[in-house]
């Protein structure tokens, strides 16, 4: 069960309830932005600090090194991440 | 240098630049350079939809009930959108395609103007259900200062770039002497207008779009002209798209391996960049005030749209690797991104669930199973 941590010191177990980062993220009340929940906006960019992350689609919106879109991807590992 | 539709000149497509190298000759996809162009096809075909699909009717009904500040509010928003989308319909077409080398990126440019000639039409469709003079909104856009003013910004970079291909594709770089008027063109410039032209679509796209759709669904959330917000909803998701084509060309450019000349534009064009997201948050607050001289309506006035030009243009910026210029870090309307939501769009009823869904999709998929219980 990989932990993400978020930069404010903040530690959520990914359990598998949720399917994606971004729900986990909400379902803790943390306020992230989103817009089409799939990839290909982009709205919902956050940094990865550490760790890594698996797609469940591959996103269409550009995705710069050390960013990642919460929205379609869960994490593999332990990871640590900022929410702009 | 001059443009031929279909080039002779036999060369690897896989190393053209994406823009000002030979002109495309076969269209063909079997081989990519950057593939996310051919997705972005694939996705935006997907997303197919047509105005008549959406019922307004009831809309007719809400736009007669509405006090007139809140009418000036709907049908000035509505006016600008036809001009953002009359000039996006055909300006990627006349000022890329002469340019442009990649065919996956020849067709996504042309796909991607096309789905805006089908956002134009949905505004005539709005139009003439909410007004029985649908001429006079029209007719209105082409002389109401406040909408000439934006007009004016949106076109002018599309023009300079049209203006310079012309020049270097009939004469080439130097200076010129045309109608006794003299001109100069290098390809450097070019591209630099180029760079500035995308930098100014990518603009149009994510913030003033945005901020016009804040506005239709301002009305949505209060059961209000529901039909519209149902196609602007459409509308926000193949902008959505538009708006990552926008941004993958411009961070292409900016990385340098597919231009060096590109890359070097982009950070000697770095003032001007910020100096184009600034100019175009002031003019969107300036557009907010005209919007609500009358009056506020419930869940938006002018003070919050100006917010949230602000927390828009931020987040747009950082997403091309530009920091904020605006305090503004929390979404004064986080109730819009409910109405951003891909699959929750619905147009016709079999495609409630999912955003992509395919006419005549078949399973293929045989075998001689599948004849088990079959007796002749």
């Amino acid at each position: 069960m990989p932990g993400v941590k978020l930069s404010n010191g903040v530690v959520i177990n990914f359990d598998g309830s949720a399917q994606t980062l971004l729900e986990a993220l909400e379902r803790k009340k943390l306020e992230v932005n989103f817009h089409c929940r799939e990839g290909y906006c982009g709205a919902c960019r956050c940094k990865l600090i550490s760790g890594e992350v698996n797609y469940i689609n591959e996103p269409l919106a550009f995705v710069r090194k050390g960013e990642f879109l919460p929205c379609c991807s869960v994490p593999v590992t332990d990871i640590e991440i900022e929410i702009p | 240098m001059a443009y031929t539709t279909f080039n002779r000149q036999i060369n690897d497509q896989m190393k053209e630049p994406m823009f000002f190298g030979n002109p495309v000759n076969v269209s063909r996809y079997d081989q990519q350079k950057y593939g996310i162009f051919e997705k972005l096809i694939e996705k935006q075909l997907s997303f197919f939809w047509r105005p008549e699909e959406v019922d307004v009717s009831k809309d007719r009904i809400d736009y007669q009930n509405l006090p007139d500040h809140e009418k000036h509010i709907f049908i000035s928003n509505l006016k600008y959108q036809t001009l953002l989308d009359s000039v996006q319909g055909r300006s990627p077409n006349v000022a890329f395609l002469p340019i442009v080398s990649l065919p996956e990126l020849e067709t996504w440019i042309e796909t991607w103007a096309f789905s805006e000639t089908i956002h134009s039409r949905s505004y005539t469709h709005i139009v003439r259900n909410i007004s029985a003079e649908p001429h006079k909104v029209f007719d209105d856009i082409m002389l109401n200062e406040k909408i000439l003013e934006r007009a004016d910004d949106v076109t002018r970079y599309y023009d300079d770039l049209i203006d310079g291909i012309n020049l270097y594709q009939r004469c080439g770089e130097g200076t010129h002497t045309i109608n006794g008027e003299t001109h100069s063109i290098s390809l450097y410039e070019l591209k630099r207008r180029l760079y500035l032209c995308v930098m100014s679509v990518n603009v149009l796209e994510a913030i003033r779009f945005y901020v016009s759709f804040a506005c239709s669904f301002a009305f949505a959330e209060r059961e209000l002209m529901e039909g519209n917000a149902k196609i602007i909803r459409l509308i926000a998701r193949d902008e959505a798209l538009h708006l990552t084509g926008t941004q993958h060309m411009l961070n292409i450019m900016a990385a340098g391996d597919d231009d060096a000349d590109m890359a070097k534009i982009a950070k000697e064009c770095e003032e001007e960049a910020y100096a184009i997201f600034r100019k175009a948050a002031e003019q969107e607050k300036d557009w907010a005030q005209y919007l609500f001289k009358d009056g506020s309506m419930i869940g938006l006035n002018k003070d919050i749209l100006c917010q949230y030009v602000e927390y828009i243009t931020n987040s747009r910026m950082q997403a091309i690797g530009m920091k904020a210029i605006f305090s503004t870090t929390q979404n004064p309307i986080p109730w819009i991104n409910t109405w951003l939501v891909s699959d929750n769009v619905q147009v016709a009823p079999q495609e409630a669930e999912i955003s992509s869904y395919l006419v005549g999709q078949i399973d293929n998929e045989v075998d001689g199973g599948d004849f088990g219980d079959f007796d002749l």
